[in-house]
């Protein structure tokens, strides 16, 4: 297996055509719909997946919502929509805090937070992140509650399986209700749902099922993040949204994809993730990435526990049958 | 009952079904997809509510956790810092 540091590069002219055709066909055959919605996150892959949209179907047959609540980071917002302009697609903001309220109460998640950490105080900005130094030490996925209290200081709590499993569910009710507002979109106008899921997320299971999961389509999930950086150098996509770390944005204190979930730094995650899968030897993926063959061990076990405990994202339903679909 | 067999059976009762046959007190729990990542929390919590014991971040490592062998030791390790006026939750 030839492993190198080019294995990742891909022809973008190639792959955006690859990737149009697939859309337009799905529109035009699959579905049979008039166009495309996609939720712009001010993130990397919505702004390319809303690009490749426009390449395939045309710009009047592609809407952007952008969806943000009372605690995402203002900037995700003007980045949307600064990138919504700049493909001249029809926009709206639609702002999903009183959605979010009506599942579970901000207020009742505060009340939760304020048992872990009694400081807290309704407006304290808070995250949950995971040890990010995957590579340098072997240590166990667990997360820290981590709250800036109103004097600036940084307060944390490590959280057990029901704590974390509380504030899990808090957030990813955020992520489904984004569901709710392009599908209500989509329906009205027949348009199809594009989901934004790369295959680094894909295949390790960052995503929320029936949430960011919960589309018509998948286009990008062949495609590695570094490989969807390629794409939007090739489509244009706005500088801000090309040069911001990668982030959930579903806590009020700002927290990159690395501290929440990959633990490994993006110019080496999307490398070890692809010799994982193509069973590249330890030793020639540690040469070529210039780290020890502990930490690739480190990296291919996490990706291995990653994979097999959201295996149940990447199918539809299990029935007596197999799976749903 | 033994720290190795209060250990095996919280494993088997909560992670394998009740189901503990192929289950060695070598084995890696991760390798072995037997506890995933988030299932780790839930042998922290019974260790520290079993056993008495406060688990710190550094010591949430794979040497420490991922077999049936590697969670005695650490726990007999545990058990052995503790003052002796402080009472101590055997299994």
């Amino acid at each position: 297996m030839q492993f190198n540091l080019d294995v990742l590069k891909i022809n973008c002219a190639e792959e955006t055509k690859r990737v149009t055709q697939f859309v337009t066909e799905q529109v035009a055959k699959g579905y049979r719909r008039k166009g495309v919605v996609v939720g712009l996150s001010g993130g990397i892959d919505s702004a390319v997946m809303c690009a490749l949209a426009v390449e395939a179907v045309g710009k009047d047959k592609v809407v952007g919502l952008i969806l943000p609540e009372r605690e995402s980071n203002p900037v995700s917002s003007q980045y949307a929509v600064s990138h919504a302009k700049e493909l001249g697609i029809e926009f709206r903001e639609i702002d999903i805090t009183p959605t979010v309220d009506s599942v579970a109460s901000y207020s009742q998640r505060d009340e939760f937070i304020r048992k872990l950490i009694p400081g807290y105080t309704p407006g304290c900005k808070y995250n949950i992140t995971l040890p990010t130094d995957l590579l340098d030490r072997a240590s166990f996925n667990f997360y820290v509650l981590q709250v800036k209290l109103p004097d600036g200081t940084l307060e944390k709590k490590r959280l057990n399986l029901e704590e974390f499993r509380t504030i899990t569910s808090f957030a990813n009710i955020k992520i489904r209700s984004r569901m709710i507002h392009l599908y209500a979109e989509a329906e009205r106008r027949n348009l199809i749902v594009a989901g934004t899921t790369n295959r680094t997320e894909f295949i390790l299971g960052d995503f929320c099922k029936y949430g960011d999961g919960g589309t018509d389509i998948e286009a990008l999930a062949h495609l590695y993040k570094n490989q969807i950086y390629q794409l939007a150098d090739h489509l244009a996509v706005v500088s801000e949204i090309i040069d911001r770390a990668p982030s959930p944005d579903t806590f009020s204190l700002p927290v990159n994809d690395q501290e929440f979930f990959f633990r490994i730094p993006f110019d080496k995650l999307d490398f070890l993730l692809y010799a994982w899968e193509h069973q590249v030897p330890v030793e020639q993926t540690s040469k070529v990435l210039d780290i020890s063959d502990e930490a690739v061990k480190r990296a291919f076990k996490d990706f291995a526990s990653k994979n097999h405990a959201t295996a149940h994202l990447r199918v539809p339903a299990y029935s007596l049958d197999g799976d749903v679909s | 009952m033994s720290n190795i067999e209060t250990i095996r059976g919280f494993v088997v009762e909560n992670f394998l079904f009740g189901d503990g046959e192929q289950l060695t007190d070598d084995m890696s729990f991760l390798e072995n997809g037997i506890i995933d990542s988030t299932g780790i929390l839930e042998v922290i919590s019974f260790l520290e509510e079993t056993y008495g014991i406060s688990i710190q971040d550094d010591e949430l490592v794979p040497e420490n956790l991922d077999s049936i062998n590697n969670i005695a030791v650490f726990v007999e390790n545990k058990l052995a810092l503790v003052p002796d006026s402080q009472e101590r939750h055997v299994g």
